[in-house]
């Protein structure tokens, strides 16, 4: 019964005649079909820019299928032999070729030269303990 | 003030004739009094409240079934409605027709989008200038038809199939009344590369010839899964074949060409060329020829396997054979009594003769049909033909099948025929499809040792015998040199030859190593001689050499020659006499 009679007196509650449970109703509803009208734009535009990108993509792979066929075009293999042989170039003789494995025969690896060690002088090692700043940049450009 | 009669609401509506004869628009009148009348029949009932309240609900339900209807409508609309859309039915780049690429995936053959050229003359303000300007940037419209569509009333397309280029160019026009429609078009980059084997579709995206008709549904089907399709052929092998089909045909003035390269152990085409190119026959699948010494490898391949023969057979060349008074002889006479071995490195035509006459026409019969020279050689391509058989095998029609004469078989045939011989004795049938057939019918043709023996033999041959120029360094190439002449008017004429050279690299190895045949024959050459080891070996050493590295085969040295092609001094001195 308690709130039956809340329900009364919220819908007896008025301003100049009118019920503010209609007020609010209305202000309820002016705010849902405004959200729904902004979602609704967004969704719109949305869908436009997605057909848009869509339709770039479509142009997109159409052309790497042009430039795709223009490749296999331009490296067509009679294409190719035909320019070599034009430009001097062809099969390379047999005994031109080499493997990696036969690479040390046809071209040893030099010696490294012996490398030379001097020994540090017991004045510089003892200079290089005390200041090992000064060391290092009076050793720079012996290296 | 009028006196209120409660029996007038009950009144039946004014102008109702009575009767059972009411068409329906009266009776539906009279529902629609009855009820406007309803309320005021209720209050002279002494009920208007009732009456009133029960109209409320009614309504008040009415409304509320009709707005949880369109909740729920709007509920399933938002959350259950398949996801995706109208723009995801197929998939992103589904095509009519899949690009075809080889089995590295260098492209074959693909769709590009065209364009037709539609002109409204209505819209064109100086129909002469028009036409000129269209036919500067597009010079190969037709102008009759141009001035046809120009003099017209309505829009008509000009001229189908424009490439983006050209469309550019019109469009750059800025003319009025000029249009473009798209239009899917099959588009061969390679242009008469691989043209045989590809084939062509028709305008409407159905496969007409070559790979385009064998694998048509594939081919559509994987376009509609947006995949390519892939073909066994190795691009840069078939591009080395065609270079070097087309560098023979030159040296030799042939009036054309085949050349077959497959893998022997899974029957993989991995290059097949057909020239002229611009010629619509496929050689190497529909025309037919009589291959001449070829033929021998399988007489021998036959001997040994029935065990009738082995290497040191001794056959009688000294003389003719006689088979009724038909007179056998050999081109390059010996005149001596030769080795099964010797026979085949001299291709002498006596030797094989009496090898086939002794094992007789049923086991010929037997080996032919299993190594498939009886029938159209096995592979997707509907262009491959029946070869034209003999009718009667009698002994004279079995000496001239011994070396390659009356029969005439497809270079296919002779490609399929060559993959058993040398692959252990296992008849695989050809195929386009890359990776090999995944069930394919594989029958025993010889056994593995005759194999091996023959892969010997055919070694030997390129060492010693007539294959001489078909070596290429380090490769173990063997092969059999064939050389016929064409039947014309009747007569076996020597100036209209065929030149034959079946190769098999490398040749060493077991059984079930890595293997590749090439075929080259070259169709009426025009210099002397007009032989297979001298028209078509050369061009077999050269492809091999040259797409060993493709196929990733090492040169190495075997018994007879070192991986540098140097002669190994050893192999000349014990058997370097034989002939």
């Amino acid at each position: 019964m308690i709130a039956v009679g809340t329900l009364k007196r919220v819908f007896d509650w008025k301003v100049r005649g009118v019920r503010w449970i209609e007020i609010i109703g209305l202000v309820l509803v002016a705010a849902m079909i405004f959200s729904v009208y902004l979602a609704k734009a967004a969704a719109a535009s949305e869908s436009a820019r997605i057909a848009n990108l869509e339709r770039q993509i479509t142009q997109n792979g159409q052309r790497v299928r042009l430039l795709r066929a223009e490749v296999a075009r331009l490296e067509q293999p009679g294409r190719l032999e035909a320019l070599s042989r034009g430009a001097g170039l062809g099969p390379v003789d047999v005994h031109r070729q080499a493997t990696v494995a036969s690479l040390p025969e046809l071209a040893p690896i030099p010696e490294p030269p012996p490398a030379v060690i001097i020994a540090p002088t017991l004045p510089a090692a003892s200079e290089a303990a005390e200041t090992p700043a000064v060391a290092a940049a009076s050793a720079e450009p012996a290296q | 003030m009028s006196v209120h009669d409660p029996q007038a609401w009950d009144r039946r509506a004014p102008g109702r004739s009575g009767g059972l004869s009411l068409s329906s628009w009266r009776w539906l009148t009279e529902i629609m009094w009855r009820i406007e009348h309803s309320f005021g029949r209720a209050r002279a009932d002494a009920r208007p409240e009732e009456d009133t309240r029960v109209r409320i609900f009614v309504i008040l339900s009415l409304f509320s079934a009709v707005f949880v209807c369109l909740a729920l409508g709007a509920v399933n609309a938002a959350l259950l409605a398949p996801k995706g859309g109208v723009g995801s039915i197929g998939h992103p780049n589904a095509v009519s027709r899949a690009d075809v690429v080889d089995r590295n995936g260098a492209l074959l053959a693909t769709n590009i989008v065209h364009y037709g050229l539609y002109i409204d003359p209505a819209e064109v303000w100086d129909r002469r200038a028009a036409a000129i300007q269209i036919k500067r940037v597009l010079p190969r419209i037709s102008m009759t038809r141009l001035n046809r569509v120009l003099s017209g009333d309505r829009r008509l397309i000009v001229m189908p199939g424009l490439t983006p280029g050209e469309k550019a160019a019109v469009h750059g026009l800025a003319l009025g009344g000029v249009s473009f429609e798209p239009e899917d078009r099959r588009v061969y980059p390679l242009g008469a590369s691989a043209t045989h084997v590809l084939g062509v579709t028709d305008t409407g995206g159905q496969g007409l010839t070559g790979a385009e008709l064998a694998f048509n549904r594939e081919i559509r089907d994987a376009g509609a899964r947006g995949e390519n399709f892939p073909l066994s052929i190795d691009l840069r092998i078939q591009g080395v074949l065609e270079n070097e089909l087309a560098r023979a045909v030159a040296e030799s003035q042939a009036k054309g060409a085949v050349g077959i390269i497959a893998d022997v152990q899974t029957g993989e085409i991995l290059g097949m060329a057909s020239w002229p190119t611009t010629d619509r026959l496929n050689r190497a699948t529909s025309a037919h020829y009589e291959m001449g010494s070829v033929f021998k490898t399988f007489t021998v391949a036959a001997g040994l396997d029935t065990g009738r023969a082995d290497m040191n057979t001794l056959f009688d060349a000294s003389q003719a054979f006689m088979i009724g008074n038909r007179r056998i002889t050999d081109f390059h006479a010996t005149n001596q009594v030769l080795t099964l071995e010797e026979v085949y490195l001299h291709s002498s035509n006596i030797g094989t003769s009496r090898l086939a006459v002794e094992m007789g026409p049923a086991t010929m019969r037997d080996y032919f049909t299993r190594f498939g020279l009886l029938d159209a050689a096995p592979i997707e391509l509907h262009e491959s033909a029946r070869p034209r058989r003999p009718n009667k095998w009698d002994d004279s029609t079995l000496a001239s099948l011994s070396f390659g004469y009356g029969i005439m078989i497809t270079p296919l045939q002779m490609s399929a025929a060559m993959g058993a011989l040398t692959n252990g004795g296992r008849f695989i049938p050809l195929t386009l499809r890359k990776g090999g057939l995944p069930n394919a019918d594989v029958r025993q043709v010889v056994s593995p040792e005759t194999s091996l023996t023959l892969l010997d033999l055919l070694r030997r041959n390129v060492v010693r015998g007539s294959g001489g120029r078909a070596e290429a360094p380090g490769l173990r190439v063997g092969g059999k040199t064939g050389s016929a002449n064409k039947l014309v008017n009747g007569r076996y004429d020597p100036t209209h030859a065929v030149g034959t050279f079946a190769a098999v690299f490398p040749a060493d190895g077991p059984v079930n190593a890595r293997r590749y045949s090439i075929l080259i024959l070259i169709d009426e050459p025009g210099t002397f001689p007009r032989t297979g080891g001298f028209v078509a070996a050369p061009a077999a050493g050269r492809i091999a050499d040259r797409i060993a590295p493709f196929l990733g085969i090492e040169r190495r040295a075997d018994q007879y020659r070192t991986a540098l092609g140097e002669r190994i001094p050893a192999f000349e001195d014990v058997e370097g006499d034989g002939r």
